[in-house]
């Protein structure tokens, strides 16, 4: 059963077994503790009832039997109160006259003497013939044949008197008691206004008789029952009158029935002395309602303050008669027994119930343990087994014979044992021949690789170059066992800038750039243009180590799992071919220049060539008429040439003073019109200007003009002298336009492409240097501009020159400044 | 009205006077003069009791049996206890004891040959005689003085039927009841006013 800790893998802290054996105890024991709470709980309820209701009924019993008792006592008195010769003296007594002065001095003298306790006076009352008459009713020779006066009742009456209508002392057997009683409670209460009612004293202490009493004071009425002639008054002692009705009822250990009043005192307990109260006064307003009941209250009334059942019930007919009326005072009859006592059985039944239940949990442990070692040896077999197959170690099958589904596991592990067995000897065949099939790519990847003549880095991302093919170690001197890998730099032996600028590269990707190498190419270049700022060198990718001039190459390789993404290096020696190339530049340099040369050349030959004739013409003419005239026409071919190196002069002149300011576009189209019209012979040609009117472009004046008299000596010598010049102007968001359009015969559509193109003419020799548009172009273009052509063959052809509007806010101010500043130029020009 | 009642009173004292000075010994004593002008007590007895009668009919017909009757209440011998409305018979027992505590001197209470309780059994050997009599004749009350001591009284004793089924059935089913087959409108009892002489 023990477990090797080596095949353990990690510390289970709950075994099956222990999981097993508390799951059967969770099982037992909770239907057992809720059942138990609940039951005890239940039984609870239902003692607490019955006793409640046993309670009530033996409180109503001792409170009947209590009244009962009393009211044989009252009726006892109540029949020496119908003694014809107790009525007839003290009718006797009340008719008697009793205010005159010597009735008074001798009752003066007789209540003194009686209190001095003379024997005379005394026994003149105590041994007086209505004082035997008591004593003889008081022993029970009156009383109907058969019929005993208990011997308790007798001894408890501690006194026995009879006062007449005044309250004067009449008769007295027991205790000797007072001469006066016409103040007391008790005598008012029985005399009622000679009415007469029956007065029951409560409960309290006689020092006569040092002992707690109740009084029953019965009115003697007259003979007529017309109205009462005296008192019968009787002290009892509490406590000797009760006790053996009270006494006798106990049951259990202190079950017991006691005898309050409504004030809470006590008048008869075999527990409580009497005349103390209830210890819980709250406890007195719960048991003294004037219907039977019982009720749990929250203490005994005993000094215990336990739950406690108590039932209780007032006895009604001397109730009645408490204090005069039943208003006035009550008692009950107060019935209690120990809470442990009476909720002993059902603690008894919760006791043995415990005792048996643990005795089942502990034989439902032991079962358990029982039952869970034979549901977990096989499965810990399996689990042993299990780490076998884990480890392929597992040689022998498992041998379970439990007969059920573990049996039936095991038996599905063996063949999934076979099975893994099995299936890992085909797969370990197939690992190997695809390592061979992997070695074989990598090695015919290297021969590759090796074969190519250009050196080939692949480089991780923390610089460190991780293969080199031949072609590289070859450039770079490294030894072929050169331990990789080893860091990039100390592979290349570059200088700072173009380290600095690789690394950059390298870390933003090194593809981003060859691209924007390449969208660069695709502008065409200008080949007059001046080269020096277009391309820095530092762009290309190219970098010199010693005198070799190499290009290179990024490229990325997908990450292999597991491993960071491999950047690729190649590398390509073109020092010689940057050397051819700057051989074709210098020869296409020399190329033009020499078509430019000739251009010139021819352009400025013809007009010379006339010059030359004409002077000599001159020099023999003799009419003066005709030398005016080769005059003139020497001026005319002065002019062409002059015109002609203006252009020329126009292409390749030093742009001075790229400061633009705002000018207004009408006025210098206006003036490159003027230039035109005193160069050319527009005899024929009919201007319509549709102008915006205000637009006004950023630009130099003078320069404008040039290329706005470009494009319009185009246009006139487009139309050969005839036809419709229409210059337009207009002016759109920050944009001022101006559209020169012919009615020419257009431009063909295999010249579009090359109307830009320098010396580009199709004009006969020497009438365009076919620099014009050209001119014009780069003009607009420096300006911010653009300059769009566009022609319709037969119809003419439309120039559109889109230049940059001065922002709106510049307003009129810079107006004035800049239009005083193009007067002087273009005045200077049509001079 | 008043000037009517004066009038009446100084003519009655003027007689009084006259007769006095007039009369002498050969008039009768001051009492009897006034019990000759007065109203004799029987007179009185008789009134008193029509009063009591009337009370306790309509509290017995227009009180308990309509109580009753609706289930509301209902009449009961511990009545204290009970929270309930006394007897009939209680309740003329209570209103005597009311009209003695009120120190006036008339009384009445009932009694009977066979009561429930011994106190309303008869005092006196002239009621038990009455209760006898009026047995057989109940219409005439037997009226009478008494004397306790030197004390003299009238009494009229008025004979006392079942009048309300309460009464038969009470009687009939009480423990302490020594006749127990009255029936509706048998003579129980009777009805004892005891009016003072003095």
């Amino acid at each position: 059963m023990s477990t090797t800790p080596s095949a353990a893998p990690r510390k289970t802290r709950w075994g099956l077994k222990a999981k097993l054996i508390v799951s059967m105890l969770v099982v037992g024991t909770v239907p057992l503790v809720i059942g138990l709470g609940m039951a005890f709980w239940q039984g609870s309820r239902e003692i607490r009832d019955v006793s409640g209701e046993s309670f009530k009924a033996l409180a109503m019993e001792a409170a009947r039997k209590l009244d009962l008792l009393v009211a044989e006592e009252i009726a006892q008195t109540a029949r020496m109160a119908n003694d014809p010769a107790i009525i007839s003296e003290l009718e006797h007594r009340r008719d008697t006259p009793q205010h005159h002065r010597g009735a008074a001095v001798e009752t003066s003298d007789f209540e003194a003497k009686w209190a001095a306790g003379e024997p005379n006076t005394v026994r003149s009352v105590m041994e007086n013939p209505l004082s035997a008459l008591l004593r003889e009713y008081y022993t029970g020779i009156h009383n109907a044949p058969g019929q005993l006066q208990p011997q308790i009742v007798r001894a408890s009456t501690k006194m026995l008197f009879l006062t007449d209508v005044h309250g004067l002392l009449v008769a007295a057997i027991g205790e000797k008691p007072e001469l006066r009683h016409d103040r007391t409670r008790w005598w008012q209460g029985a005399y009622h206004k000679a009415v007469g009612r029956l007065f029951i004293e409560d409960i309290h202490f006689d020092k006569r008789v040092n002992a707690y009493v109740f009084t029953i004071s019965v009115p003697v009425m007259d003979q007529l029952r017309y109205e009462v002639v005296g008192v019968l008054h009787r002290v009892i002692d509490a406590k000797e009158f009760f006790s053996p009705a009270t006494h006798a009822i106990r049951f259990g250990k202190t079950g017991h029935v006691m005898l309050i009043d409504s004030n809470g005192l006590v008048i008869s307990c075999p527990i409580l002395p009497t005349g103390v109260p209830l210890s819980d006064p709250n406890l007195v307003p719960l048991v003294t309602p004037l219907q039977p009941g019982w009720v749990q209250a929250s203490s005994d009334g005993h000094g215990g303050r336990s739950t406690s059942v108590i039932g209780f019930a007032p006895l009604p007919e001397t109730s009645r008669a408490t204090n005069g009326s039943i208003e006035n005072g009550s008692w009950h009859t107060f019935v209690w027994q120990a809470s442990d006592e009476i909720f002993a059985p059902i603690q008894h039944l919760f006791t043995w119930v415990t005792v048996f239940g643990t005795a089942g949990l502990l034989l439902l442990a032991g079962l358990g343990y029982f039952a869970a070692s034979r549901i977990v040896t096989p499965v810990r077999k399996l689990m042993q087994a299990a780490r076998a197959i884990g480890r392929g170690e597992l040689k022998t099958p498992i041998d379970i014979r439990s007969g059920d589904e573990l049996e039936e596991l095991a038996e599905e592990f063996n063949r999934m044992n076979q099975q893994l067995n099995a299936a890992f000897a085909g797969l370990t065949d197939q690992v190997e021949l695809k390592t061979r099939e992997v070695q074989a790519l990598q090695q015919s990847t290297d021969h590759i690789l090796d074969a190519v003549s250009t050196p080939i880095f692949l480089i991780d991302a923390d610089e460190q170059v991780r293969y080199v093919n031949r072609a590289a170690r070859e450039s770079f001197g490294m030894r072929l066992d050169q331990s990789l890998p080893m860091p990039f730099f100390d592979v290349l032996p570059l200088d700072s800038p173009a380290r600095q600028r690789l690394r950059q590269e390298f870390r933003g990707d090194g593809t981003a750039h060859a691209r924007e190498q390449t969208s660069e190419r695709k502008v065409p270049r200008d080949p007059l243009a001046p080269a020096g700022d277009q391309e820095p060198s530092d762009h290309r990718p190219e970098f010199h180590i010693g005198s070799r001039l190499y290009h290179y190459q990024w490229f990325r390789l997908p990450a292999r799992p597991g491993q960071e993404p491999v950047i690729g290096l190649v590398l390509r020696d073109t020092t010689d071919e940057s050397r051819l190339h700057d051989q074709l530049v210098q020869a296409e340099k020399s190329g033009s220049l020499g078509v430019l040369t000739a251009g010139i050349g021819h352009e400025l030959n013809n007009p010379l060539f006339g010059i030359i004739g004409l002077g000599e013409a001159i020099q023999e003419e003799q009419s003066l008429e005709r030398a005016k005239a080769h005059a003139r026409d020497i001026v005319a071919q002065g002019r062409r040439m002059a015109t002609v190196i203006r252009d020329f002069a126009g292409v390749t002149g030093k742009e001075e003073g790229d400061q633009t300011v705002p000018v207004s576009l009408e006025e210098e189209t206006d003036r490159a019109l003027a230039i035109v019209q005193s160069a050319s012979d527009m005899k024929n040609v009919v201007v319509k200007k549709l102008y915006g009117g205000g637009v006004r472009v950023l630009a130099r004046p003078d320069q404008l003009q040039q290329a706005l008299a470009n494009l319009i000596t185009n246009a006139v010598q487009a139309m050969k002298g005839t036809g419709t010049l229409t210059l337009t102007t207009a002016w759109s968001d920050r944009i001022g336009t101006v559209t020169i359009a012919d009615s020419g015969p257009g431009i063909p559509k295999q010249h579009l492409s090359k109307i830009f193109d320098p010396f580009f003419t199709t004009k006969g020799q020497g009438e365009g240097s076919g620099l014009g548009l050209t001119v014009a172009r780069r003009i607009i273009r420096k300006f911010g501009g653009e300059l769009r052509i566009e022609s319709d063959e037969g119809r003419g052809t439309t120039c559109i020159v889109t230049l940059p509007a001065p922002p709106a806010a510049s307003g009129e101010d810079t107006w004035t400044p800049s239009a005083s500043q193009s007067e002087s130029p273009s005045a200077r020009l049509s001079s | 009205m008043d000037s009517i009642r004066v009038t009446v009173r100084i003519a009655v004292c003027a007689f009084v006077i006259v007769g006095c000075l007039w009369g002498g010994p050969s008039f009768p004593p001051a009492e009897e003069a006034l019990g000759a002008e007065g109203i004799p007590p029987d007179k009185v007895a008789d009134y008193i009791h029509a009063i009591l009668e009337a009370n306790r009919t309509i509290y017995t017909t227009s009180i308990v049996n309509r109580l009753q009757e609706k289930g509301l209440l209902s009449a009961t011998e511990h009545w204290e206890q009970d929270n309930t409305l006394p007897l009939p018979a209680q309740f003329l027992q209570h209103t005597g004891r009311i009209v003695a505590e009120s120190g006036r001197g008339i009384r009445f209470r009932l009694i009977g040959l066979s009561p429930i309780y011994q106190r309303n059994a008869p005092a006196t050997q002239f009621e038990r005689q009455a209760l006898e009599t009026l047995r057989k004749r109940p219409e005439q009350p037997v009226t009478g003085i008494v004397t306790s001591g030197k004390k003299r009284y009238f009494q009229a004793i008025y004979a006392d039927r079942a009048v309300s089924p309460v009464c038969v059935s009470c009687h009939n089913t009480h423990p302490l009841s020594p006749k127990q087959d009255f029936k509706l409108n048998d003579v129980m009892g009777a009805i004892a006013i005891t009016i003072p002489l003095e």
